[in-house]
């Protein structure tokens, strides 16, 4: 039976910010090289969300006066839906703006703190006076043993997947992990979740948060390939799925360059 | 005013300039004018004010090519003698130091006309000073510089720049949203360059392509004709002034529909300084294009001879322009030269804004990804050109990828050269050019 995968990109319009599309296009066609029928939805302002309509969410982050206007029409449209999904295990990925914003509080750019969109249980605030300046530049983590000993398990042969993430940060917002959220990775170059904590991201069920861009997804396809194939599981209700390996060379040429120069 | 407090000022910056050269320091481009613009501010209005007719062009892309088309028009007019800052010395301290150089013993500045490129964010903080007559706008893109959700930013400081000279006339980009808004509720006079929809259509916009009111005022081109050198033929119709523009038969050296709309802009500057666009039309045919923007290097060796063709990529928006002109090459030959050095914008990312996907259905010979994120460059052609390219040869040593990329090439073949801006200043260079030019 061939699978197939339906991925909704909230906001596409308004929150569109450093290359983060990448992401998407790193899942359409990884999707498509692996045989597996994948649709892309765009779900925007003004628009109401259903449950049970996808299998895995992407958000990334936009300018502070379009991150202001979706979190009311969030509200208005889309929270309880969305929320349903995540609690059953739907995937949804945030990345920076994205990340902060998925949150209960999130920061503006004018400092001021505002009502995120609440379904991870993160809050990001802005800087303090011990964090004087932008959490800026190539970000290199480890990924933490649960998630990467699950990671492993996704392919069908199997096959040396690194044990790190690398990507770029660029945020002042300093997010801190509430209950029943871990963290994604833990930070081995850069500043990851904020200035002091030494860790990257977060998870709570299937809903991830980083602020990796680079774009995230591209120069880590064994992470692109983990959502996939969770997202797979959960739909088709078989822990047992996998993935054909993918001929990664570029890819991962790629990641090791950026942990060569920058680790 | 403030002569006498000048001199002693001037002949400072000017031993400073020629002690920076002695001691081999750098040409001396920024720093005097950065110690006279911070200790002595009054200096560079001082120096302004004695040059009769100031423009200002500002914008995402095209300020170097505009300015340089414009000074190509002037060429053509004996008794004009302009005044212009180096490419990409756009800042304050860039500005001044220019009008410290050009100047006499005295601090006296003989020129008729100042052409000066000015970054975005610097526009607010000078225009007071400069009160320029013209002010272009070339357009408003993010660029990975500042792509941190700025650009909202950006338009609101350019519109800070524009408030403050309400007589200055001011030229924009009449197809792009953010230009085309600038001068809304402000009492400027305002002109619009455009593109017939046929060819605007193209031109990746932040947001709907803006629709020019028929009755405004500006010049739109048409029978727009990329030919096969790359050179592009087009016709300029539009009003200025109420009175009728209408030149058939255009032309400009630089390749790609960017640079039609900073032909505009320089057509309509000349117009707006009284300069007729017979004349505008003759000065844009000498004009030579801005370094690394267009610019053809040759490499020799023995009988063998290749061309290299410089299109600097430093956005999305100019890396996808660049792509939609090489869809036509036959048989293309094409380095992608990225690097992440300050200068080029250290996260890639931009490159997944940037429509590779354009490439899709060019005749592709082989492509070449170089520089220090040769590889991001690779991945990202690899998403987008599907797996049927794959592997996608690297070599992240740009003097490598030269020799290679000259052993593949034919004698006479013609070698695309797509690079960010420090990947542009070192592949100059190891092909035996330096920065020093204009």
């Amino acid at each position: 039976m061939p699978y197939a995968l339906t991925i909704t990109h909230l906001y596409p319009d308004h929150l569109n910010l450093y290359g983060d599309t990448g992401n998407l296009i790193v899942l359409r066609r990884r999707c498509q090289w692996m045989g597996i029928d994948c649709t892309v939805k765009a779900l925007t302002m003004g628009e109401m969300a259903q449950s049970g309509q996808t299998d895995l969410y992407f958000m990334g982050g936009g300018q502070d006066t379009d991150q202001a206007a979706v979190v009311n029409d969030f509200h208005q449209l889309k929270y309880e839906a969305i929320r349903a999904d995540t609690e059953a295990g739907v995937l949804f990925l945030g990345v920076c703006g994205g990340y902060q914003l998925m949150g209960n509080t999130f920061l503006m750019g004018s400092g001021e703190e505002t009502q995120g969109l609440g379904i991870i249980n993160v809050n990001t605030r802005a800087p303090g006076t011990d964090v004087k300046q932008r959490c800026i530049g190539n970000l290199i983590v480890e990924i933490t043993p649960a998630t990467y000993a699950e990671m492993q398990t996704m392919y069908a042969a199997p096959r040396a997947i690194p044990r790190t993430l690398v990507g770029f940060e660029n945020h002042s917002g300093q997010t801190y992990l509430g209950d029943r959220v871990e963290p994604l990775a833990k930070t081995i170059a850069g500043f990851g979740n904020n200035a002091t904590a030494e860790y990257e991201g977060a998870r709570y069920k299937n809903v991830f948060g980083s602020y990796m861009h680079g774009s995230l997804l591209p120069k880590n396809p064994h992470f692109a390939d983990y959502l996939i194939g969770l997202a797979l599981r959960r739909k088709y209700a078989d822990t047992s799925l996998t993935l054909p390996t993918l001929a990664d060379t570029e890819e991962f040429a790629a990641h090791e360059s950026v942990i060569h120069r920058y680790g | 005013m403030n002569q006498l407090l000048l001199l002693p000022i001037v002949a400072f910056a000017k031993l400073l300039t020629l002690a920076l050269r002695v001691s081999g320091r750098g040409s001396g481009t920024a720093l005097p004018g950065y110690l006279v613009g911070r200790y002595f501010p009054f200096v560079l209005e001082a120096l302004v004010s004695q040059i009769p007719v100031v423009v200002a062009i500002t914008g995402t892309n095209g300020k170097t090519t505009s300015q340089t088309m414009l000074s190509a028009v002037f060429d053509q007019v004996p008794r004009a003698k302009v005044l212009r800052n180096k490419a990409g010395a756009n800042l304050s301290q860039g500005i001044l130091s220019e009008l410290l150089k050009q100047s006499n013993a005295v601090g006296r500045l003989d020129f008729t006309h100042a052409v000066l490129e000015v970054e975005e964010a610097t526009l607010p903080r000078i225009a007071r000073l400069l009160k320029p007559n013209i002010i272009a706008v070339t357009n408003l893109y993010r660029d990975q510089l500042d792509a941190y959700g700025e650009i909202d930013r950006t338009e609101k400081l350019i519109r800070d720049g524009i408030a403050q000279c309400p007589t200055a006339a001011v030229v924009v980009n009449g197809d792009d949203p953010r230009t085309a808004r600038l001068t809304q509720g402000m009492g400027n006079a305002t002109y619009y360059m455009s593109l017939a929809p046929e060819y605007a259509k193209f031109l990746p916009y932040e947001g709907q392509l803006n629709r020019r009111d028929p009755s405004s005022q500006g010049l739109e081109a048409t029978n727009i004709h990329i030919n096969e050198d790359l050179t592009t033929d087009f016709s300029v119709q539009g009003h200025i002034n109420d009175e009728r523009v209408n030149l058939p038969q255009a032309k400009t050296v630089s390749p790609g529909f960017f640079h039609v709309y900073n032909a505009l802009t320089a057509i309509a500057i000349a117009n707006l300084l009284g300069i007729d666009g017979a004349t505008a039309i003759a000065g844009l045919k000498t004009f030579k294009p801005a370094f690394g923007r267009g610019e053809i290097l040759t490499r020799q060796q023995g009988d063998k001879q290749v061309n290299y063709r410089l299109l600097l990529v430093k956005n999305p928006a100019s890396f996808s322009l660049s792509l939609e002109l090489l869809r036509n090459i036959p048989a293309l030959k094409l380095i992608l030269a990225i690097n992440d050095n300050t200068a080029d914008g250290k996260d890639v990312s931009w490159l997944w804004d940037s429509e590779l996907e354009r490439l899709n259905h060019a005749d592709i010979d082989w492509i070449l990804c170089t520089g220090i994120r040769a590889k991001d460059m690779a991945v990202r052609l690899k998403y987008a050109l599907d797996i049927s390219h794959s592997p996608i040869p690297t070599d992240e040593s740009i003097r490598q990828a030269i020799d290679l990329s000259f052993d593949k090439a034919n004698t006479g073949d013609t070698v695309f050269v797509l690079p960010t801006y420090t990947a542009m200043l070192e592949f100059r260079k190891l092909m035996g050019k330096t920065l020093d030019v204009v």
